[in-house]
């Protein structure tokens, strides 16, 4: 593929009926996906599902079987170097010799790039301002990981390739995490992460694909995937005193299971529902203690997609 | 950010930002062999087992060894170690340094990771090989010095015959370093694998003792290039006729070389050996 057909300014990656197989087994069973510019995109599955596979053949590092695979407007099989001289990389192992510090670890690699990122700058966005001078083998894994990632950001990528970026961090790590990923963002550039964290594809992804068994099962923004924005409300309350579920005010058809004192049903259109549940609690002078009205969350659909195997 | 921005909007296919002149290469390879050199003298198994071995072996078995003659050599006992022990420190530092270094990093994702980044793979060798050539440059004027001041060793006869024998022992002593690296299955096989082939050879092939000339050790010897080296050395460093190189002794060790550089370049692997998903 000529480099020129880069012509798509608005597609950064763009994969069609992608396959690879190990032997008899199918990891990539005809995947389809697109990557925007300026775009995150979240790819979710199961431990198996072809994720690692599915980012490593674009990465260049795997063969493909079947299909096609445009990467700023590349084939990764060739392994262009201008294409990897636009590529950030964070591969899931953390990977840096343990003897050089961590100025020297990123001025090495800055080197490798026609306009790099300086490398206090990078030092700076990764948070290891402190830790400039130490050797690498004395971080922390998660120093180590945020090395990681700034080794893949020193050649000012365009598109970035992140492989469960935040797994083993602790909560305010991985917060810092998603910050440099918004910044990232921010200033343009295209980012690809794999997670099993849905929180973490809530929280920054624009679009979001998921794999199981080495298909796509759904695809979409994280608030509307799986029919998500579509998809019935469950409405909990807790049973007040000396009321039966059958003297609430709740429309025929409407079964309410109560379970440890608490009503819950689910309901497409919850709205006058509550008109009706919360004009006849004032009526009798008692709020719904505990009323809660809510979605499907990410992790349901998820789970629901995925066939509930492997939940994080 | 302007210049992601500028990559972004305007140029098509984006070359120019790669250094892909080949000036740009050489470039990318001399900042490789300073990090190189750096990680090289700061990681204390390196520096240890590839440098510090010999010289401590050449002061054990140097003083230990008398000033009677070697036979079939002009050199003394005490002289032979030395050039002996150089050729040890040459095999330490190509063979043994290159193939850990490279297992290890295959092993912890780095090569795989360096795959990931624009580097000519050529640059990426020429960093290794460079530091390598650094080392074994020391480890010469060291051993030499050391064998010039302690144990009655003349400065060469041949020199251009010296280098040369260094170069072809650089070249076929990496070149084995790098073919070893594709017997090795995981990272704590390195060692054991590494060390294991070589070593044997390295005791029937007159590292420590002079072989018996005609022996079966030395028919066994023969057919490995240790024991090349050393005689190829050994004549540069003695006074005799002729330009002091031994071209047979050459040959069979670049015989090795490229068997070894045919292996690599049939089987080397980037990543470890794990079935992935």
């Amino acid at each position: 593929m000529d480099p020129a057909t880069d012509r798509d300014a608005d597609v950064a990656v763009s994969v069609r009926g992608l396959t690879k197989s190990y032997g008899t087994f199918r990891a990539l069973d005809g995947i389809d996906l697109q990557v925007r510019r300026g775009e995150v995109l979240a790819l979710l599955g199961p431990n198996g599902a072809g994720k690692t596979t599915a980012v490593e053949i674009l990465e260049g590092y795997r063969a493909r079987d079947g299909g096609t695979v445009s990467v700023l407007g590349y084939d990764p099989a060739r392994r262009d170097r201008a294409l990897r001289a636009r590529m950030g990389i964070v591969l899931q192992e953390c990977a840096v010799d343990p003897y050089l510090t961590v100025a020297e670890a990123l001025t090495q690699r800055s080197y490798l790039y026609g306009s790099p990122r300086p490398v206090d700058e990078v030092v700076g966005l990764v948070g290891l301002e402190a830790k400039a001078g130490s050797r690498v083998k004395v971080l922390s894994g998660g120093q180590q990981r945020r090395l990681d990632l700034g080794l893949a950001l020193i050649g000012n990528p365009e598109l970035i390739f992140l492989d469960e970026p935040t797994t083993g961090f602790d909560p305010s790590a991985r917060r810092e995490a998603w910050e440099v990923v918004r910044d990232l963002c921010a200033e343009g550039r295209t980012v690809l992460l794999t997670t099993h964290y849905m929180d973490e594809a809530q929280a920054l992804a624009d679009s979001v694909v998921v794999l199981a068994g080495g298909r796509v099962v759904a695809s979409g923004p994280p608030d509307t995937l799986g029919g998500r924005d579509h998809g019935v409300s469950t409405v909990r309350f807790v049973l007040p005193d000396g009321v039966s579920p059958a003297d609430l005010p709740l429309p025929a058809g409407l079964a309410a299971e109560v379970r440890a004192g608490s009503v819950e049903f689910t309901v497409a259109e919850p709205t006058a529902v509550l008109h009706e549940l919360t004009r006849w609690a004032l009526d009798r002078g008692e709020g719904l203690v505990g009323l809660s009205v809510s979605r499907p969350s990410l992790e349901d659909v998820y789970l629901q997609l995925t066939g509930g195997e492997d939940a994080p | 950010m302007s210049a992601a921005g500028g990559a972004r909007s305007g140029r098509a296919g984006g070359a120019v930002r790669v250094p892909d002149a080949r000036v740009g290469d050489v470039r990318v390879a001399l900042h490789q062999v300073r990090y190189e050199q750096k990680a090289y003298w700061r990681n204390p198994m390196a520096a240890i087992f590839t440098f510090l071995f010999p010289i401590v072996f050449l002061v054990v078995v140097g003083t230990s060894a008398g000033a009677s003659r070697v036979p079939g050599y002009t050199l003394r006992y005490d002289q032979y170690v030395v050039v002996a022990m150089l050729t040890f420190g040459l095999i330490a530092a190509c063979y043994t340094n290159l193939a850990m270094t490279v297992c290890t990093r295959r092993e912890t994702g780095v090569l795989k990771r360096m795959r990931g980044t624009p580097i000519a793979i050529g640059s990426y060798l020429a960093g290794l090989i460079g530091s390598v050539l650094i080392v074994v440059a020391i480890l010469t004027v060291l051993v030499v010095a050391i064998g010039m001041a302690f144990y009655h060793l003349h400065f060469p006869y041949h020199p251009g015959a010296v280098l040369v024998t260094l170069l072809v022992g650089i070249v076929t002593f990496c070149s084995l370093g790098l073919a070893v690296t594709v017997l090795v299955p995981n990272a704590d096989a390195a060692p054991a694998i590494v060390n294991g082939l070589y070593f044997p050879v390295v005791f029937i092939s007159g590292v420590f003792y002079p072989l018996a000339q005609g022996s079966v050790l030395a028919r066994i010897a023969d057919v490995f290039p240790i024991f090349h080296m050393i005689r190829a050395l050994v004549s540069a460093f003695e006074g005799g006729p002729g330009s002091g190189l031994r071209v047979g002794d050459l040959l069979v060790m670049l015989a090795w070389a490229v068997g070894a550089l045919m292996v690599t370049s049939r089987r080397f692997r980037w990543e470890p050996r794990r079935p992935k998903a």
